[in-house]
This record gives structure tokens, sequence and C-alpha cells, in this order.
């Protein structure tokens, strides 16, 4: 009975840690699809957001499931506590993805900046977080996400710059503010996936510790 | 959650013939919350818990050695009353085992035991028992009818208004829902949370989703220690010790 849950507990943190990537891959391709004005790469991430809501469902379900089953406790509870943790952020970091992967088009005619912006570097710095988030859940290991502080200041950090710096483009010349707006959404959802790449990170040191940490 | 101790343990070791079967054991048990002893068959769980009202002395071949203190008194000192003791300290089996008399009668036994024979005086404990037991209302119609006649889940409500008719400080319970069904279960577990208002109670249990939802604190024996005792969130939650984490999450017992 118990080597049965074992082996379920295990294939669902499986499951979610393709889950996690998938979605990651989502927002990394929306952004590349961004950078590089490249519709039909943004259209091919639009496409993916039926399946990460099946998945997401499918997970969630299997993990009802184990709890009604077999009432997990102690670091099997946390474990589960923590994939739906997972589960839901996520789901929102893809969706984060699509939503950027639809502005591509609306994009397409509108004049680009001449200066480079620190968004690509921010998309870098989030999507690093995320990558180690997942490997922290994957492996169990609180190295890769110790220093999360630091790291969501930065970004943060960067998302306050871009909105500033969009500001100023769109009270300089009204033809940048679709493009400006647009990038301010897109800094905002780089800013919240940071965030949600944090909470995996309290929940993923909950799951291993068994004690919650606050990263602020 | 902090509350005075009612029964500590120092270093208490039992053996039965050349095995030992409780290995050092201190602990101490909170007035009116509810303990849990968990661990696997043959753990020393029952044994300790017997060891709070001296039942192991029935048993010729038990040796035991270290102190037991109830209300900050040592239960094995010469001339502890083993009978006010077991008064004091009430007890709940396994298998519900009512005497083959009326309903009344079985809860009416302790007190006329213990010297109570005014009848009115009786009838007021045998109802103010059974309430609190959560059994009045079933039985009030056919109070003098065999106890034998209730189904299993009332007789061990009734095995427990008959030790709450003693007046005791302490309830122990051995496994008091293994015999029954779901319901009769659940009927008793709501009961034990009410009894933590008035009385202490430890519960053995084999079943750890019960030790989880009735107790307060928790201890995990294997072979013969205590290897962990707390908070039951604590317990449940985060373990210590990595035998606790492996035994509560089944990867053995």
């Amino acid at each position: 009975m118990s080597d049965k849950f074992h082996t379920e507990l295990n294939r669902l943190k499986q499951d979610t840690t393709e889950m996690a990537q998938f979605a990651r891959d989502m927002l990394r391709e929306s952004l590349d699809a961004l950078f590089n004005q490249d519709t039909e790469k943004a259209l091919q991430v639009y496409s993916r957001k039926k399946h990460i809501r099946d998945v997401t469902i499918a997970l969630e379900d299997r993990t009802y499931q184990l709890i009604a089953l077999y009432q997990p406790m102690a670091k099997d509870m946390r474990l589960i506590a923590c994939t739906l943790k997972m589960i839901t952020a996520a789901e929102r970091i893809g969706r984060y993805g699509k939503d950027i992967a639809d502005m591509v088009k609306d994009l397409r005619d509108q004049p680009d900046f001449p200066q480079r912006l620190p968004i690509p570097h921010m998309a870098d710095l989030v999507l690093g977080m995320i990558d180690d988030v997942i490997v922290a859940y994957k492996t169990e290991n609180l190295d890769p996400i110790k220093n999360f502080t630091s790291r969501d200041d930065t970004v943060d950090a960067l998302w306050l710059s871009i909105l500033r710096e969009m500001l100023t483009f769109m009270m300089e010349n009204p033809q940048t503010i679709t493009r400006s707006a647009y990038y301010i959404m897109v800094a905002r959802y780089l800013e919240r996936s940071g965030d949600h790449a944090c909470k995996m990170a309290e929940n993923i040191h909950y799951m291993i510790t068994g004690e919650w940490i606050e990263i602020e | 959650m902090t509350s005075e101790p009612i029964i500590s343990t120092n270093d208490l070791n039992l053996w039965y013939h050349d095995t030992h079967a409780l290995q050092s054991i201190s602990m101490t048990i909170s007035k009116n919350q509810v303990t849990a002893l968990i661990g696997p068959s043959g753990c020393g769980k029952s044994t300790l818990l017997r060891c709070f009202n001296r039942l192991n002395d029935l048993i010729d071949c038990v040796k035991i050695r270290g102190e037991i203190l109830l209300d900050n008194e040592n239960i094995h000192a010469a001339g502890t009353d083993v009978v006010m003791l077991r008064k004091k300290v009430g007890m709940v089996f396994q298998k519900p085992n009512p005497f083959p008399k009326s309903v009344y009668e079985n809860v009416a036994y302790g007190p006329r035991v213990h010297g109570i024979k005014n009848k009115g005086e009786l009838d007021s404990i045998v109802e103010q028992s059974l309430r609190d037991a959560a059994l009045w209302d079933e039985v009030r119609d056919r109070l003098h009818d065999s106890a034998l006649g209730l189904s299993g889940g009332q007789q061990q409500r009734l095995c427990i208004a008959r030790t709450l008719a003693v007046e005791p400080k302490v309830i122990l319970m051995d496994e008091p829902c293994s015999a029954l069904d779901p319901i009769a279960t659940a009927k008793i577990e709501k009961l034990i949370d009410a009894l933590k208002q008035d009385y202490t109670v430890i519960i053995v249990t084999h079943n750890m989703q019960q030790a989880a939802r009735v107790s307060n604190y928790t201890g995990f024996m294997y072979l013969g220690k205590l290897i962990e005792f707390g908070q039951t969130n604590q317990i449940f939650e985060n373990p210590r010790e990595d035998l606790t984490e492996n035994y509560i999450t089944g990867r053995f017992g």
C-alpha cells in the first residue's frame, strides 16, 4: 500500500517538474518571440495554453486523490503541499508566457526603440530564478534558492526602472505609447514571475526542512 | 500550548523476564490534554500505558525500575493504595468489556464498590456519567436492560461511562476504537475531545490518523524506547527523528 503511494508520489513530483519546465519554456520562448518579432513562434507558444490548463487540472486532481486515499504525513505531506503550490505558480508563469506571446502580433507594426532596454536582462534573471526553483524542487536541495531575497530585489529594481523609462518614452514621443505600454506589462509579468519563483522557493524550503522562511 | 503536568516518568524501565520492554522512558503528561502513544506492534506503548495504573503488577514476571509520579507522588511508593490509584487512573480497553449486567449496574458498580449506597446519589452519578460519555440519550429508556444488548460502539461508551463514574483524573485508553466501525469511532473521538475539559486522556492507537485527530501531544515508541515526544502537529508535520518520519510516512511498521 505505502509502496504504491510512494511510487505515485514520485511520479507526481516528476510530472510536476516537467510541467514547471513546460511553463518556463512558454515564458522563455514568448520573450524570444517578442524580442525577435517572431510572430510564428508567438503563435506557437500561444497555442500551448490549452495544454498547460489540462495538465494543471490533471496534476491537481492526482494530488487531491493522493490526499484523499492516503492521508499523507510529515515529509510526504509537505511534498504534496509544495507540489500544489508549484502547480499553481507554474501555471501562472505559463500563462504570462501566453499573454506575452499574444502581444507580439500587436507590436509588429509599432516603431521600436532605438535604445537597448533592460527587459532581456530582467528576463534572464527571472528565468534563472525559475530554473533554480525547478532544480531545488527536483533535487530537494536548498543551495540553488539560497540567494533569492537579493535576486528578487534586483528584479524589483529593474521593474521600477523599466516603468520609469517607459513613462519617459511615452511623454517624449506619443508614437511609442503602444509599445511602451506593452513593455510595462511584460516587465510587470516578469516581476510577478519572480515573485512566484520566490513563493515556490519558500514552499520548497518548507518541503525540505519543515520550517517556513519569508523571502521579501 | 503549555499545561501543568499530571504524570511524569523518570528513567522508567520494565522487563518481562529478560526482555527489556521499556527502556529508560522519561516523559511528562500534561493535565487536561490528550496524549497519544503510537508505534509499531510490540514497541511497548500498551505496556507503558499499563504502567500508569500499575496493571503490570498483575503479571508475575514483570520487573520495573524508575519512577512514575502522579500529581508529584510516586505510584510505586510503599503504602500506595493500588485500588485508589486505579480509581484515579481509569482504563478503557480495546474490546468493549461491559459486565453481564444492566446498563445501570455497569455504571453504578464502581461508585458502589467505593462506598456509595444511596440510591438517589447513585442515580445521579449514573445519569451524569452516561451523559458525559454521550450515551444517555441512547440508553435512558433501557437502563435496566442488559448491557450486552448494546451495539459495540455503545458498549465502548458504556465502558467509558463506567470509568467516569468513579471520578478519575486520568483515563487510559488502549486502542479504544479498533473494534468499532467508523461511525462509532467518530463518536468516541468526539467524546475524547469533550473529555479533556475535565480529564487527562492517554490513548494508545495503531491508527495514526486517529492520533493526529484527537491528541494534543504524541509520543512515538519503537523497540521499547520513546523515540520522540512532542506536540501532535509538530510530530505529524515535521518530526525531528528519522525513525518517526519513516514510521508515520508508512516506510516501515
